[in-house]
């Protein structure tokens, strides 16, 4: 979270991707630093378990996400 | 009441998110793999997403060294010096 | 302005102060400005001063922050000396705090004290050392919490994400018991002067119990406390860092009578802690195992016989004697140290 909030700070639309347990606590973290406006991207918790073919479906899922947290 | 002193300390200060653009067309995209387990995986599809799909310039791989501590300034600094945009991806 | 009436003012007081949310869940002293300036006085130190960021946050822990917590924590002011070291401690670049907060693992921070500052604030290494009863222990390691929370905004479950966590997030103190001990301290071992009074940090899982009763020799004794060890974490981790193994004073004489010291203790069980490769396979007595990055080294891992340590050093095994003069029982206190994660720190202790 540290590093998303440097790199808007500094100009750089970033999207952070996190499992859907720590949406929470990342923007608890974000709103600590002053970043109320910070919003992730969230994936289904787990992750661990996951074969490597069940975390590429979870980038399939996120993608329009993502590419919508970097764009106007 | 008042009389008790404050033990914690506000680090919160006004920030504003960076300006996007319309879409990532021509634009330099840095995914920043945090170093935990299956954050690779979930970025090397992501990188195959964007070739085909939002017409990007380059994607740059970065990795820090650590999921448990923010990035190295120097790492932040090379990143800084060379993206338009950053994927950091995958904490769980 | 009323006089300073310790809090007795408000009725309320301990409520007022859970109300808050600057409390661990038990009530706090309440900080007025009478209690925190003994404080700050017994630093010698001005209240400004800063001794440290505090991760996650980065908070500001100035002297009067740090007074305070104690102050809410129950400390005596005579126990800030020690506080002051101990925050500096944790908020060292080699003890991860930001990992340590805000993890789904369980470290919280042991301290662990050596030298005089032992006898001068009466804290316990003896029996009983990991529980209730004594003030320095209690409230050192409970200060030393209360900053993290209040100054570095680790919040348990909103930042802080361990998943179980353990009791020694209330507090995590102990002495080692020098007295006791046939070998150099844990402080001297890292460099520090006999008579100097210091802290030691270790983000630290609850403390195990090795019970012996029988062995009789340094190698017998050692093998069993080797067998506990060897599941910590999970039974197939490997290539870990630092660890403490607080041996009683009965297990230390017995292997000091055997002539042993601590590197040759050190030397036994980094050697006894390594399993072939083909052991740590993934899917072989538990799914987890060694990562792809070290299988991906062996051509064949389901039958390869190269020895993987546990540990990723003999020095990574730290070792200190504590507890009462009775009992053939000892502990190890994993260490949350994986490569690039967290390690011990010491910081000396000074005399106002």
């Amino acid at each position: 979270m540290h590093d998303g909030v440097f790199f808007e700070d500094h100009g750089i639309p970033t999207a952070t991707v996190v499992s859907s347990e720590f949406v929470g606590a990342a923007a608890a973290q974000a709103r600590a630093l002053g970043a109320d406006d910070y919003r992730t991207v969230a994936v289904a918790h787990p992750i661990q378990p996951l074969t490597r073919e069940e975390v590429r479906v979870l980038a399939d899922e996120a993608y329009g996400e993502i590419l919508a947290r970097l764009t106007a | 009441m008042s009389d008790y002193l404050d033990p914690t300390d506000s680090v919160a200060v006004p920030r504003t998110t960076a300006r996007r653009a319309a879409s990532l067309e021509g634009k330099v995209v840095t995914l920043l793999d945090i170093s935990k387990a299956k954050g690779d995986h979930l970025l090397d599809r992501l990188e195959e997403l964007l070739r085909e799909r939002a017409g990007v310039r380059a994607i740059v791989r970065k990795r820090k060294p650590t999921f448990a501590r923010p990035a190295p300034e120097p790492l932040r600094q090379e990143i800084l010096a060379s993206t338009d945009v950053v994927v950091e991806a995958l904490a769980d | 302005m009323p006089a300073d009436r310790g809090g007795l003012a408000d009725p309320d007081a301990i409520e007022t102060l859970f109300a808050r949310g600057v409390t661990d869940g038990l009530p706090v002293v309440p900080p007025t400005r009478e209690r925190v300036r003994r404080a700050i006085e017994a630093t010698g130190r001005d209240g400004s001063e800063l001794i440290a960021l505090v991760p996650p946050n980065y908070g500001r822990a100035t002297v009067e922050k740090i007074a305070i917590n104690a102050v809410m924590a129950g400390c005596r002011a005579a126990y800030l000396p020690a506080v002051v070291a101990a925050v500096a401690a944790v908020c060292d670049d080699a003890f991860d705090l930001h990992g340590v907060s805000a993890t789904t693992n369980a470290p919280a921070p042991l301290l662990v004290l050596n030298g005089p500052v032992r006898g001068a604030l009466d804290v316990n290494c003896g029996a009983g050392v990991f529980g209730p009863g004594w003030r320095a222990n209690a409230t050192i390691g409970r200060a030393v919490r209360l900053v993290c929370v209040n100054v570095g905004g680790a919040v348990p479950g909103v930042v802080s994400m361990s998943t179980l966590a353990h009791p020694g997030r209330y507090t995590y103190c102990i002495g080692e018991h020098e007295e006791a001990s046939p070998w150099d301290s844990l402080a001297v071992e890292h460099g520090f002067a006999p008579g100097r009074s210091t802290v030691a940090a270790l983000a630290a899982d609850a403390p195990l119990g090795v019970y012996d009763h029988a062995s009789r020799t340094a190698p017998d004794l050692l093998a069993t406390i080797a067998a506990s060890l060897a599941v910590i974490v999970n039974h197939k981790m490997t290539h870990w860092g630092d660890t403490l193994l607080v041996l009683s004073p009965e297990h230390a004489a017995t292997i000091a009578g055997d002539g042993w010291g601590k590197p040759e203790i050190r030397r036994f069980l980094h050697e006894r802690l390594q399993r072939p490769v083909r052991e740590l396979v993934p899917g072989r007595d538990g799914g987890e195992g060694l990562p792809e990055h070290v299988l991906r080294k062996f051509a064949d891992p389901g039958r390869d016989a190269t020895p993987i340590p546990k540990f990723r050093a003999p020095e990574h095994l730290k070792i200190v004697v504590a507890g009462g003069r009775a009992g053939r029982f000892s502990a190890i206190v994993p260490g949350w140290s994986f490569a690039h994660g967290s390690s011990l720190v010491f910081r000396a202790i000074d005399a106002p």
